[in-house]
Order: structure tokens, then sequence, then C-alpha cells
């Protein structure tokens, strides 16, 4: 029995502690202080009051830099995970500004309490090697989001694409436990590190084989990887935007990080081979699978979509592609991974934004709701441009060099195992330039639909959008401020 | 005959099947959350057995933890039936078609 060091505790997880009791206190204030406050005030207090307690766990993250391994890898904070955790919860403030101007629900206390209560699950699925605290973590964040997703309460689609959510996410997480249970008995430990000492490799057992694609279907339902990406389309479609906006940014970016986590730590002597022609069992080959039906899946489906935002969905699915290539390219290419997780996660979360605006004036976000936008709207216009040409690719953007770099660490750690790989993904991210220019056609040259009032939007939400396009400037002219950091040992 | 760990893994292989076919065949939500416990409960009997037959305990926590998860997520997908019940009225899930590819 090892003696358990409670203050060690504290002090690891005091980020995760922060965020916890700044949701509850948001739950409190809200049923005892805030009843008989008009509806408008009481939101914009609320998610004030979240996003100071995001920020108080970022401050403490940077004044207090507490690094170490708790309980055989029960909370292992390193720089890196450090730098993850400031990354979901800064696009969890953005998330909470961004519901500035939203009037989908009139239960803010809560709304606010369960964003920060997914992101606290993150948080701690970012900073943990054991299996069962990945798994609580994990069904925290996933549970929270679940009900974000069903949020919109005058919209019967909201309820039923939450619903398609839920069923998707318990039958992955079914199958995730069920891989968790095998890696354990084959290894006889929770630990990551001590099931990769067992495990060994790099020949693959049939039953580790079996709790190597279980644990993929899990995540790769997390990650929205084709083929298990079937709920992503309708949730981000009928979910509230600014949930759809988190569970497109935030969850994503640590169910990456935890991924590479569980492949790269877990089953570090099992890579495999996915050389075309002559592969060796492993999750290299699994990942590699997955990567070209999601690019192939994704991009060639959202050719066909109308709606914006289902359009997103499919270039997210087509994303994950991407980002799988990352996993690959090992531990050189953690870092490359992260940034590009990170810089995406802003990118649609600006353009989530953008199209929550959009629906909000002319009452549907479908590619021709967008028509004449530059008119309308020059700023919005021009941040969607950003936004849109960095999902595609294009330089001086945060996506192109993400994107870069991503396909660097892919072929320089496996000495062109993976250039196959890579090939299809630089042709298909040139597919895609065509949906994403097709919505700037609508924005910058489709004429406005006449007899549109002008309204003022929101200061709140179109402050979040500036910011969101900033960042992807600046981090796309200076990606060596973020990947420095990240690639510090 | 004495059992060992592989019968108990046999049992826990066939009852997550068993889960999962209940879940793709079954139309009806409650009785697909069924199916979907089941599944855990497979994983459940995987880790006890594991648990007892390398004399680790870790597993047997696993366990603990796995059963809270499992009334949470129920409460939570209870809760999803009832919001879409009071907006369409249906907890069929052939009836879940709002929107299509």
């Amino acid at each position: 029995m090892i003696p358990v060091n409670y203050l060690d505790l504290l002090r690891l997880a005091a980020p995760e502690t922060v965020v916890l009791a700044g949701a509850l206190v948001v739950l409190g204030v809200d049923l005892l202080a805030l009843r008989e406050v008009e509806t408008g005030l009481r939101r914009l207090l609320l998610l004030i009051l979240g996003a100071v307690t995001c920020g108080a766990a970022i401050a403490w993250m940077a004044a207090f830099p507490n690094l170490g391994n708790f309980m055989q890898g029960m909370l292992v904070v390193t720089p890196l995970t450090q730098w993850v955790k400031g990354g979901v919860l800064a696009l969890a403030i953005l998330t909470l500004l961004l519901s500035g101007g939203a009037s989908f629900t009139n239960h803010w206390g809560e709304y606010v309490a369960l964003l920060l209560l997914s992101a606290v699950g993150l948080m701690f699925l970012v900073s943990s090697e054991s299996l069962l605290v990945i798994f609580i973590a994990l069904e925290l964040a996933s549970l929270s989001l679940y009900i974000l997703a069903a949020f919109h309460h005058d919209a019967p689609e909201s309820a039923e694409a939450a619903l398609k959510y839920f069923l998707f996410g318990s039958v992955s997480a079914g199958f995730m436990l069920f891989g968790l249970s095998l890696l354990y008995g084959l290894s006889g430990s929770i630990d990551l590190r001590e099931i990769a000492a067992a495990l060994g490799g790099p020949f693959l057992d049939p039953l580790l084989a079996v709790a190597m694609v279980t644990v993929a279907v899990g995540l790769g339902f997390k990650i929205a990887a084709a083929p298990f990406h079937l709920w992503a389309p309708d949730v981000y479609q009928a979910a509230p935007p600014p949930s759809a906006a988190f569970i497109a940014s935030a969850s994503k970016l640590a169910s990456f990080f935890v991924l590479a986590k569980v492949l790269s730590v877990g089953m570090g002597g099992l890579e495999g081979r996915a050389v075309f022609g002559d592969y060796l069992p492993g999750w290299v080959p699994l990942l590699a699978a997955l990567a070209a039906a999601s690019l192939l899946w994704g991009n060639l489906a959202a050719i066909v979509q109308t709606n914006v935002r289902r359009l997103i969905a499919y270039s997210a699915i087509a994303h994950a592609g991407y980002m799988l290539l990352g996993i690959m390219g090992g531990k050189a290419g953690l870092p490359a991974l992260v940034y590009y997780a990170m810089t995406y996660g802003f990118t649609t979360l600006g353009a989530f934004g953008v199209a929550s605006l959009v629906r909000d004036r002319v009452g549907g976000d479908n590619l021709s709701d967008f028509a004449g936008l530059s008119r309308r709207e020059p700023w919005m216009a021009f941040c969607m441009l950003v936004f849109m040409l960095s999902l595609a690719g294009i330089p001086p953007l945060a996506g192109f060099f993400g994107k870069f770099y991503l396909f660097a660490a892919a072929l320089k750690t496996s000495s062109l195992d993976l250039l196959w790989l890579v090939i299809l993904a630089i042709g298909m991210s040139a597919v895609s330039l065509y949906y994403y220019l097709q919505v700037l056609k609508q924005i910058y040259v489709v004429p406005p639909p006449s007899g549109l009032a002008a309204a003022p939007i929101p200061s709140l939400p179109k402050t979040v959008i500036i910011l969101a396009a900033l960042t992807v400037i600046v981090l796309g002219c200076a990606p060596n401020l973020l990947l420095r950091v990240l690639a510090a040992p | 005959m004495s059992v060992g760990l592989q019968h108990y893994l046999v049992v826990s292989a066939v009852l997550f099947s068993l889960g999962l076919l209940g879940v793709i065949l079954r139309r009806n939500l409650l009785v697909i959350y069924m199916g979907l416990e089941m599944m855990l409960n497979a994983a459940n009997l995987a880790l006890v057995a594991f648990s007892r037959f390398t004399n680790n305990l870790d597993g047997q926590v696993f366990v603990f933890f796995v059963i809270t998860v499992a009334a949470a997520e129920v409460a939570v997908g209870l809760a999803l039936i009832v919001a879409l019940y009071r907006r369409r009225q249906t907890v069929h899930a052939e009836d879940l078609t709002c929107m299509k590819l």
C-alpha cells in the first residue's frame, strides 16, 4: 500500500479543482442570487463568472507550474499537458463568450456549469496516464457534452442530435472499456507505462489486437474519424452553435492528445508498419486505414453539403484524417499534432461563431443564407475568409503551417513509409479548397437577398470571432511562438 | 471441470456481442439502453475475472467506478429520451430522421 500524499494531489490537480469549484459556484450563484434578475443580465453575469474561472485556472498554471507524476501515472503533469490544458481552457472561455448573444435557453447556470464540468473532464483526460482515470475523465466530458448538445429548447433537432451523439458515444465507450479491460488483463496494470513494459512487442497477440482495435473504436468516435463519424454531422448542425463549437474544438484537442498518449506511451512497442504493400500489424496500419477513410469520406462528402455547419462537420472528419498523421509520427509528431489541433480549434470555433450570427440574423445556416454577407458585415465576412482559407491550408494562415508540420513529422520519423498517405492527404486538401471556396463565393460574390434589415450584432460574439481570427493569423505568421514551447522537453 | 480465466472471457465476449447486437437490431430506445448496459457489464466481468486470476486489485476498483459511471450514463440517457419525447412523442430509433445525409 503506497501512502497517498493529498497535498501533492491538490498541487497537481489545482487547475482542475479551480474549474470544478467554479462550476459549483456558478450553480450556487444562479440558484441563490440571480433568480429574480432579468435573463440578459443573468446570462452575462454567469458567462463572465465561468470565463473568469477558466482564466483563473490558466493564471494558476502560469504562476505555479507544478510538474510531477502522482500515484504511478494517475496524474501526470508535464509542460506539454499544461499547454494542452491551457488550450482547452482558452477554447472554453471563447465558447462561453460566444454564447453572449444567444437565446437558445433560459437555463444559463446549468449551461455554464456543464461547460465547465466538461472542461474539467477534458483536463483530467489530458493529464492522466492511468486507464481508470482516462475512462472516468472521458465519460465526465462526454456526459456533459451530450447534455450541452441537447440545450436548444425549441429546436426538435437538437434533442435528436444529442440522442444520436449519446447512442454512438455510449457504444464507443462500451468498446473502449472492453478494450481497456483486455489491456489490463494482458499486462496486469492500469498504468500506461507499465502496460507498455509488460506488452513488449513488436508481435501482436490476437487478444491484444482485439484490445487495440476496440480502444481505437472508442477514441475514433471522440475524434470523429471515419467510419465512426456518423454522429458528427448531425450534432454540428443541430446542437446550439456554442456547444457544437466546443465539441468540435476543445473536445477534439483533448481526445487527440489522449489517443496519441494511449498509443505511443501505452503501446510503444507495437507500432507495426504501414508501408504500401508490406505491412506489419500494429497501430500504425490501423490509424493509416482510419486516416485514409476519413480523408476520402470527409472531403468528398463535404462537397455536396448545402448546410454550412454540416459542411464544417464533414471537413472536421477530413481534418481528423490529417491529425491522425501526426499521431503516426510518434513522439516527434506530438508538438505538430497539438499545434494543429489548437489552431484548428480556434478556426472552427470562429467559423461556428459566424454561422451562429448568420443563423440569428437570417434564420438559417444554409449556404444560401450566407449570400452577400460581405455587404452586410464586412468584418465578419473577412473573419470567415480567414477561417475558411486556414482550414483549406493557404499560407500564411495557421492551417497551412499546421499541415506542413504534420506531414513533415509523418515523413521524418518513418523513413517515407507513410509517403502514400501524405500524398493522399495533399491531394485531398486540394479537393477541400473547392467546398471552402463555395462558402466564400456565397459571401463575396452572390448578391444579398433584398429586404434584410440591418440590425446590430451582439458585441461579445463579435469580439470572440475577431479574436479567433487574429489568433489564426498570428499563429500562422509566427508558428514558432507556439511550436517552440510545445517542443520544449 | 474447473472454471478458468478463459471461460469468464468467453462469457464476457458473448455478453458484449449480445449487447452490441441488441443496440444494432432493436428499435426501441429503452431496449437499446439495456444493450448498452450489457456491453459495459461484459467489460466489468472481464475486469473482475482478470483481477481474480492475476491477484491484482486494480481491476475490482475499476469495476466500482464503471458501475457508478454507468448509472450516471443512464441518468443522462433517460433525460435525453424525456427531452426527445416531449418534443416528438416517440421513443423509436427509426423516427430520428430530422436530418439526413
